[in-house]
């Protein structure tokens, strides 16, 4: 009799328990929804058919051929190789960075809010007057970088490609480690200084406090940073259309993708270049996720 | 929720009683054009509207200033069958595109002959699809030779010339300044070479001429001149800007760039503006006359408009000769009517170089006339550029590169 | 002791390198927004090109010239921080309704909603801007607030939610009950215990939410048409050069510096509410 009873009220609980998490979450999917499902729905549709802004007459289903068209292309292949590149980089150096800015920014003795403030100003500021900004530094007509002791006064800095990979990684890590140091941050913020208190008891090391404890506490603001921030990276455009247009073979996906659907109106390419995009960053997320081992859905571990 | 749809209803509300406020008499035409420095757009349409006796009046909606993002703009609103559109401002790269897309009205004969009457032929080729006009030669725009006098005697006529001239002078102040970042201002670049060279970019909308001995002529000269050391060394991100501001900084003695330099060096750099002379874009050949890039502004009428023949009406106002010389003396851009230059407003403009101006006109290949132009566009960027790795003395390759690149590029094949 | 002092000059140095790489560049395009087009090219040594030897604040007064309906800043700059501050909001509230529900409730879709969450900030966004500016011409969504808040919604909500899920599973939300075991009403326990622990993850979401509405170029440029919303970073690509082809450099720096301010403020006041996570009283309970 009570078993039943109180089988009878947990299903009650597990119910409203439900209901008000759906509740809770529809007005975030609805707003997610609401603006995305119709034009990404959209640009599925347009990615197998043949459609050119400048040729109203033609048009109709093609298949895959948009998608082989793209995946047979050496072009293809190259900028997936640059945009790796540069992501790989660039993400690393964030991490290593910002953990370290994290740290300081945490440990800060004085100054602490200007430093804080200071820090994250990079992120703050208008990506294109960053890249712009960066450009002229570079230019040797009216730059600084030149003026350096031990650079030359006309090095062409976008005149080859690994130089110019320079500049657009510099450019991305001064503007994004931000980002990481801000999330590494707040993660740094939520372990117990009572842990680090016993652990030195213990005789551990600064270091091994560092990767016995706090790296691993960390883990999920490190996967949101890692996960954000790799997905953002990998769609680079701005800094580098602004600083090379993609030439000396640093062209990105992204620049390709703009390429065809903006500058030649062809929507059907356009949008297969996309969806590729999103499948390439699909596997990323996925071995990110998988790699850390965070389950984000599941609650605190141990309730 | 609530409070995002009023805030939408009052910004929806405040962004509606905007255009209300326009005091002018008659139906309102909208005029999408790049916001012009000088004014002397807006000057153009406000004589119109008056002279119009209550007809109509011309209001502006501002396009941003790079040429790429005003026809990012006008195709997704035209592509949307945006009615709000009455005068289209278009690059004059885009007739062949818009016209094939249906973007743009042709003009009928009549009105067609009275927008290019005296107008340069190779303006009037450039706003022609189909033997039918599709667009309203507005301003022109070409590119000359500006060197510095008190470094070169005579200005040279050919490439080869102004490259053994600079070199004489040597890197550190006798640098050519271009336009050779991979985007539009190369293309330019290119076909003006290739054409001064003898040969065409497109025999046709979808056929390719690029004949290969000119070709390659004018490919080996570009790679000559990239690999010489009074190329810029920026010369693979240079613009019309950065060209321009690398003159006036005072280490080159060549330059090939619009007229808007002029102005720029008087007010910007008064003692490199001193010794600034101009010739004709140099040739490849000497005994080829070359042939100078063409620019300019167009003036379409919107297939969505809701006010076509109002709109007719209001561009052949805009383009009289007067309107011309009012750009032209305000905003520096060359008439598009021959009958212009050698008046004395023009000579005040370009003083000394009216007449260079006009020539260059004259001569002046436009750039292929395709609907597919941005697909050539990409392909010849693509395969020439960077300039300095074309090896002078092996074009043949570069040269099937570019023909099978361009040949794609007709037939909208494969990724750019 | 020593160790002490050695710790203290170690961390100053860190301290003084990270300020200086995050600040140079930001010096740099100070410098550039009180050159004149004259003097940009001026100098040929490093100290020459980096402070400029003219001065002036023209490119700052010609972004204010014309009051605000005439000045091709004013407008978009008060369009931007409305827009920013009204997106950070509703997101902050809708992103912690689910977060919670998430972090601490059970039901299923849950992975599913966050799988989804993630798929949509991965799309492309370029290619959903032709079907969105359809969409919004028919609705008449097109140049008003509401046209962008929404979609920087869309776009914004995925990161606000994976952010403040990972802080919201940190929480003991035992705690909450532990309170009202020792008497607090809910309502005490949830503002006394749960919101300070909270605060971390909700300011960090609320300062990437803003900045990412801040600085957006794509739909600001493509979904907006006059100064009725359009916001800062589209405005940038309005402004003219003395011609066409110039470049207007002097005021482009001029008014993202200016940009900048705001951020800055914000980040100055909700800096210290992201430290002031965990201390040892409030948890031990």
């Amino acid at each position: 009799m009570e078993a039943g009873a109180a089988a009878g009220k947990l299903t009650k609980r597990t119910h409203s328990e439900r209901r008000l998490g759906w509740l809770l979450c529809a007005p975030a999917v609805v707003a997610m929804l609401l603006v995305t499902a119709y034009p990404i729905g959209y640009a599925i549709v347009l990615s197998v058919q043949e459609v050119d802004l400048r040729f109203p007459e033609e048009g109709g289903w093609v298949g895959l051929s948009n998608y082989e068209s793209v995946l047979t292309s050496g072009l293809w292949w190259q900028d997936l190789f640059n945009t790796l590149f540069i992501t790989v980089i660039s993400v690393a150096l964030e991490l290593a960075l910002g953990m370290v800015i994290a740290l300081i920014m945490y440990r800060a003795i004085f100054g602490r809010g200007i430093v804080r403030t200071a820090v994250l100003i990079p992120y703050g500021i208008v990506t294109v007057v960053a890249a712009f900004s960066w450009f002229y530094a570079f230019n040797p007509d009216t730059g600084f970088v030149n003026q350096l002791p031990l650079i030359a006064d006309d090095k062409a800095w976008f005149g080859e490609r690994f130089s110019s990979f320079a500049v657009i990684i510099m450019a991305e890590v001064w503007k994004t480690t931000p980002f990481m140091a801000l999330l590494l941050l707040a993660g740094l913020t939520t372990i117990d200084d009572g842990l680090y208190e016993a652990a030195k008891v213990d005789g551990a090391s600064a270091w091994q406090r560092f990767w016995r404890i706090t790296l691993p506490l960390m883990k999920p603001a490190i996967l949101v940073a890692l996960l954000f921030r790799t997905l953002d990276a990998f769609r680079i455009f701005d800094t580098i259309f602004i600083m090379t247009r993609g030439a000396q073979d640093t062209e990105s996906v992204s620049i390709l993708g703009f390429n065809q659907l903006i500058s030649r109106l062809n929507l059907g390419l356009g949008s297969a270049v996309s969806v590729l995009i999103f499948l390439c960053v699909l596997i990323i997320a996925y071995l990110f996720v998988r790699g850390l081992g965070v389950r984000m859905a599941e609650g605190r571990p141990g309730t | 929720m609530t409070l995002v749809a009023v805030l939408g209803a009052g910004a929806l509300l405040v962004g509606c009683t905007g255009s209300d406020d326009e005091a002018g008499a008659g139906t309102e035409l909208t005029f999408f054009i790049f916001n012009e420095p000088s004014g002397a757009y807006q000057e153009a349409a406000t004589k119109c509207s008056q002279e119009s006796n209550g007809q109509y009046h011309i209001t502006f909606e501002f396009l941003p200033a790079s040429a790429d993002a005003q026809r990012e703009q006008l195709v997704r609103r035209l592509g949307a069958e945006d009615d709000t559109i009455d005068i289209v401002g278009m690059d004059i790269i885009w007739t062949a595109e818009f016209a094939n897309a249906g973007f743009v009205e042709p003009w009928s004969d009549a009105d067609a002959q009275a927008v290019t009457e005296n107008v340069f032929d190779s303006v009037v080729e450039s706003a022609t699809y189909e033997d039918t006009l599709y667009a309203a030669p507005f301003t022109s725009n070409t590119q000359l030779l500006w060197y510095r006098k008190d470094r070169v005697q005579q200005p040279p006529r050919t490439w080869d010339e102004m490259i053994a001239e600079a070199e004489r002078i040597g890197p550190a102040e006798g640098l050519i300044q271009v336009q050779a970042n991979r985007y539009e201002g190369f293309t330019v670049l290119a076909t003006a070479m290739i054409e001064s060279a003898g040969a065409q970019i497109l025999a046709g909308p979808t056929e390719v001429a690029l004949e290969q001995a000119p070709t390659e002529r004018a490919l080996e000269v570009l790679g000559q001149f990239a690999r010489s050391p009074v190329a810029p060394p920026d010369i693979d991100t240079s613009t019309e800007d950065t060209a321009r501001l690398s003159f006036e900084a005072g280490g080159s003695s060549f330059m090939l760039n619009y007229p808007f330099v002029y102005p720029s060096a008087s007010e910007n750099a008064p003692d490199v503006f001193e010794q600034m002379g101009s010739a004709l874009y140099p040739r490849i050949d000497a005994d080829k006359p070359s042939r100078p890039p063409l620019g300019g502004i167009h003036l379409g009428v919107s297939a969505y408009s809701n006010n076509k023949d109002l709109t007719f009406e209001a561009i052949k106002c805009l383009v009289q000769p007067d309107n011309q010389i009012t750009a032209a003396t305000l905003g520096g851009l060359p008439p598009v009517r021959e009958d212009l230059y050698g008046t004395k407003e023009l000579d005040k403009a370009y003083p000394g170089f009216s007449d260079l101006i006009k020539r260059s006109i004259d001569n002046a290949a436009p750039r292929p006339l395709t609907p597919a132009y941005t697909d050539v566009s990409l392909a010849i960027q693509r395969s020439l550029h960077p300039p300095g790795d074309i090896d002078p003395q092996d074009v043949g390759s570069v040269y099937d590169d570019l023909y099978d690149a361009v040949d794609k590029a007709v037939q909208r094949e494969g990724l750019f | 002791m020593e160790r002490n002092s050695r710790e203290y000059a170690l961390w100053s140095i860190g301290m003084l390198l990270v300020l200086l790489f995050a600040l140079i560049p930001v010096i740099w395009i100070i410098s550039l927004s009180l050159k004149t087009p004259a003097t940009i090219t001026e100098g040929t040594t490093f100290w020459d090109r980096f402070i400029p030897q003219d001065i002036t604040f023209d490119n700052y007064t010609a972004l204010f010239e014309g009051g605000i309906d005439e000045s091709p800043f004013i407008a978009p700059l008060i369009n931007s921080i409305l827009i920013a501050s009204i997106t950070t909001v509703i997101a902050i509230v809708l992103a912690s309704f689910a977060a919670y529900a998430i972090a601490r409730l059970d039901f299923p879709g849950k992975a599913l909603i966050l799988a989804g969450a993630l798929a949509i900030a991965m799309f492309p966004a370029i290619s959903t801007i032709g079907p969105l500016f359809d969409m919004w011409r028919a609705i008449g969504l097109y140049d008003t607030y509401a046209g962008l808040i929404i979609p920087y919604l869309s776009f914004s909500l995925p990161l606000a939610i994976y952010t403040l899920v990972a802080f919201f599973r940190e929480i003991p939300w035992d705690l909450e009950d532990a309170a009202s075991v020792d008497g607090a009403t809910p309502f005490q326990a949830f503002r006394k215990v749960i919101v300070p622990l909270a605060a971390p993850g909700v300011f960090t979401a609320a300062i990437l939410v803003f900045i990412f509405a801040w600085n957006d170029f794509l739909f600001a440029i493509s979904l907006t048409s006059s100064d009725a919303s359009r916001t800062v970073p589209a405005a940038l690509a309005f402004f003219t050069g003395e011609s066409q082809f110039t470049q207007p450099t002097g005021n482009i720096a001029a008014a993202a510096v200016i940009v900048t301010v705001p951020i800055i403020i914000f980040v100055l006041f909700f800096q210290r509410r992201i430290v002031s996570g965990l201390t040892a009283g409030a948890v031990k309970g």
